[in-house]
């Protein structure tokens, strides 16, 4: 893979457990685990600061390239 | 008219040469990757509500006693019949139920599927869900036939000088 797009797929791969801890999240509500809500809720919130890691970092990344050429 | 085929932009009969689409809709790895950053915070925000309401029930606030509710007067409910009510708020419907002159059940009867409201079949003897046909056991609230899964929240009653209160929603047995 094309370094430039390492981090597309980790933001996708985010993305993907977004939606996983989304749906557990509610099914665990539903079924009154609610410790188990709280968790999965708690790490969809903590997604969203690494999402916004690992953009910042490939913006550092890509214009760190720019200055090499 | 012949010789202008095939010659494009046609004077003056062509009404659209002068629309440039190009780069109409780009989007360009930077802008994917904001996206993909956007739907993680709306992601983030919208698990919020979830979190506060499992922690408020994990604190018992959910488990609390209601002030009790007269649902309605033993005279006016015959063996088999069924009520509909409100309980605990005014949004929350519930049907009550009367199997036999002592045993009354009732449940939240939002259909734990879609939350259509289930109502009681007196022929069939059980709960039906008219939306996409769940059937749900009337002894227990459990569904016995169709898309639901979960069992309908069962309400407490109890009868008090000759009339039929409701106490408090039943938890789930886990």
């Amino acid at each position: 893979m094309k370094r430039e797009y390492i981090s597309v797929a980790i933001l996708c791969a985010i993305l993907m457990l977004n939606i996983i801890f989304t749906q557990y999240m509610v099914h665990q509500y539903f079924y009154e685990h609610y410790a188990n809500t709280i968790i999965s809720g708690a790490m969809n919130i903590l997604l969203f600061p690494a999402a916004i890691f690992v953009y910042k970092r490939d913006q550092k990344m890509q214009k760190g390239m720019k200055s090499h050429e | 008219m012949t010789e202008n085929n095939n010659k494009i932009p046609f004077n003056e009969d062509n009404y659209t040469h002068n629309i440039n689409r190009n780069n109409e809709r780009k989007l360009d790895r930077r802008g994917f990757m904001k996206t993909l950053v956007g739907a993680a915070g709306v992601f983030a925000i919208s698990s919020l509500p979830w979190g506060a309401t499992a922690a408020k029930e994990l604190m018992g606030l959910g488990d609390k006693e209601y002030p009790h509710k007269k649902i309605t007067d033993l005279k006016s409910i015959g063996v088999g019949d069924a009520v509909d009510f409100a309980f605990p708020g005014e949004h929350d419907s519930a049907i009550l139920i009367r199997l036999s002159d002592e045993k009354f059940v009732a449940y939240q009867n939002a259909c734990t599927h879609l939350r259509c409201p289930v109502f009681w079949d007196k022929k069939e003897e059980e709960m039906i869900c008219p939306c996409h046909h769940g059937k749900f056991d009337v002894q227990t609230g459990s569904p016995i036939a169709g898309p639901p899964r979960r069992p309908l929240p069962e309400i407490q009653v109890k009868v008090d000088k000759g009339a039929v209160y409701a106490v408090r929603v039943k938890r789930y047995e886990t």
